[in-house]
């Protein structure tokens, strides 16, 4: 155990090395900060929900930046897209935090919050899940066809039509091959960061299918970039906290130490697998996430009566980072036996890059 | 793209190992030596007592905690220091008790030059979670110059260990290269 002087707890520093290492792997993969899960965590381990949340994000900053720099090296990082999108991510956190306080004022905030998750994610997960699935089976046919299969495949046409709003400036993203206008682009990060700044989170989840299925961006770009994104936004929410008082920086430091392991490992692993296997597992955990939201959503209109609803809620989103963590092992695990003609299960091949 | 040698990505491993030792080595020297706790139990946001809350931790109705007020420097035990908003915090404190709770009397209550604490802790809900709501971290103003240097540091020392990573998988000849992202049908 050790001695928070700061948060004024004592916890286990193995458990957060952990939670940074889990949570970093899956960050680094489906390119979140990952939020929604350290927050309980940290509960559980004895910090209160004001420190939890301040340390989260802190570290969240420093995660990314790890991930970032990996991200950079396997050439998943459109900058002009992320830094154009910045601007409008900042305004719309701003904006969300206003919200969240007016519906707080109105005497709503819990369960407007807890309704509006469990809704945004039911709707990305079933279209991530659909979309993603029509993708699979194409590469399978294409596969089947003989035909050279390319590391991306998206069937959504929703892109087209934001790449064809001709209004001026129009910037070309030449990492993500994207010419399109930059309103386009800010409006996305406005919208994103609306519901980051609402729902307290850093907004990955939200993001990167917003970058792929609105902007247009391949999945790996998608996440890379969003990660950048994290480091701004996520450095400005860490200032936030700090001059709150909800940070005990030795904390967020034993997190980043797991998430550098981590991170390495879910940046690495992207460059193992395709598109739709990063849109499966981010699909996963939204509705992971939301089975816990949801939980607890049930929990709050209980009149908190039921306190079980409260516990599952918790080990729900604990076990989810490990589950996460255990498909991206066994991802790149097949990916790597694929590689060498071993023998892999049939969903396998067309998740996965045999180079 | 053909990947790094060996002996630049063991170059950069070593620099940046270095460099994130120091860096960690100075963290918690500044930790240790009281810097940062000092800086985050910076000054008062409220006029009340300056108190170190665990020395009372375990305080109760039938067992209240008699604090003691005084000027003291430094806060020892069950002491507890007159504060008005923006004054710096005496050495160990580590959360207020503002007049507003005192003038209540529910928890606390002035008597004489003594401070009666009965209900040090109080369990409250927040986002669906239950937490043990205490006068730690109560009426505390972070000094925000050092929050700005805090996350400068998160942000460098992640830099660091981004760069140690990336230097050691070169080191150890991982062929690391971009991503064909066009390749193929997409």
């Amino acid at each position: 155990m050790f001695d928070f002087i700061i948060a004024g707890v004592q916890a286990p520093i193995f458990l957060l090395v952990l939670t940074g290492m889990t949570v970093g792997m899956v960050g680094g993969f489906i390119g979140v900060g990952g939020g929604y899960m350290v927050t309980p965590a940290l509960i559980v381990f004895g910090f209160p929900g004001y420190m939890a949340s301040g340390i989260d994000v802190t570290h969240i900053a420093g995660k990314s930046v790890v991930a970032t720099i990996r991200h950079r090296q396997l050439g998943n990082i459109d900058w002009v897209l992320g830094l154009a999108m910045v601007g409008g991510t900042m305004m719309g956190v701003e904006m969300g935090v206003r919200l969240l306080n007016y519906t707080k004022s109105i005497g709503l905030s819990g369960i407007a919050l807890l309704t509006g998750s469990v809704g945004i994610m039911i709707g990305l997960f079933l279209y991530t899940q659909i979309e993603t699935h029509r993708a699979q089976k194409k590469i399978q046919e294409l596969s089947r066809e003989g035909k050279t299969v390319g590391r991306e495949l998206s069937t959504s046409n929703i892109p087209k039509f934001f790449q064809s709003i001709s209004l001026f400036p129009i910037i070309r993203c030449h990492v993500a091959r994207i010419v399109i206008s930059m309103w386009v682009v800010v409006l996305v990060g406005i919208a994103t960061g609306t519901l980051a700044g609402f729902f307290g989170v850093g907004g990955g989840f939200i993001r990167v299918p917003a970058l792929v299925y609105m902007v247009g961006a391949t999945t790996h770009i998608a996440v890379g970039t969003d990660l950048l994104e994290i480091v701004v936004s996520g450095g400005y929410g860490a200032l936030r906290h700090f001059a709150s008082g909800n940070v005990d920086i030795i904390a967020v430091f034993f997190m980043i130490i797991g998430a550098m392991f981590g991170a390495q490992f879910g940046s690495i692993a992207t460059s193992f697998v395709r598109g739709p296997a990063i849109r499966y597992i981010l699909s996963y955990s939204l509705i992971l996430a939301t089975v816990g939201a949801f939980l607890r959503l049930v929990y709050m209109l209980s009149a908190q009566k039921y306190e079980f609803l409260n516990f599952f809620a918790v080990v729900f989103t604990l076990g989810e980072m490990i589950f996460l963590c255990l498909f991206i092992l066994s991802l790149v695990y097949f990916a790597v036996r694929h590689r060498h003609g071993k023998w892999v299960p049939a969903w396998i091949p067309s998740l996965v890059v045999v180079q | 793209m053909a990947g790094p040698s060996k002996t630049k990505g063991t170059i950069k491993f070593v620099v940046w190992t270095a460099i994130a030792a120091a860096l960690i080595s100075y963290l918690w020297i500044e930790y240790y030596n009281g810097t940062l706790v000092s800086w985050y139990y910076y000054k008062a946001k409220s006029d009340g007592w300056a108190v170190n809350a665990n020395a009372f931790k375990d305080a109760g109705k039938d067992k209240p905690a008699i604090l003691q007020i005084g000027s003291f420097d430094k806060i020892e035990g069950l002491q507890a220091v007159p504060v008005k908003k923006g004054d710096r915090l005496p050495a160990n404190t580590n959360g207020i008790i503002d007049k507003k709770t005192v003038d209540e009397g529910k928890r606390v209550a002035l008597d004489g030059n003594t401070l009666k604490v009965t209900v040090p802790m109080q369990v409250k809900e927040a986002k669906g979670f239950k937490f043990k709501d205490t006068f730690k971290h109560k009426g505390i103003q972070t000094s925000e110059w050092g929050g700005a240097w805090c996350v400068g540091f998160i942000l460098v020392l992640g830099f660091a260990l981004g760069m140690m990573a990336e230097g050691f998988t070169d080191m150890c000849g991982l062929k690391l290269t971009k991503i064909k992202h066009y390749e193929g049908v997409h």
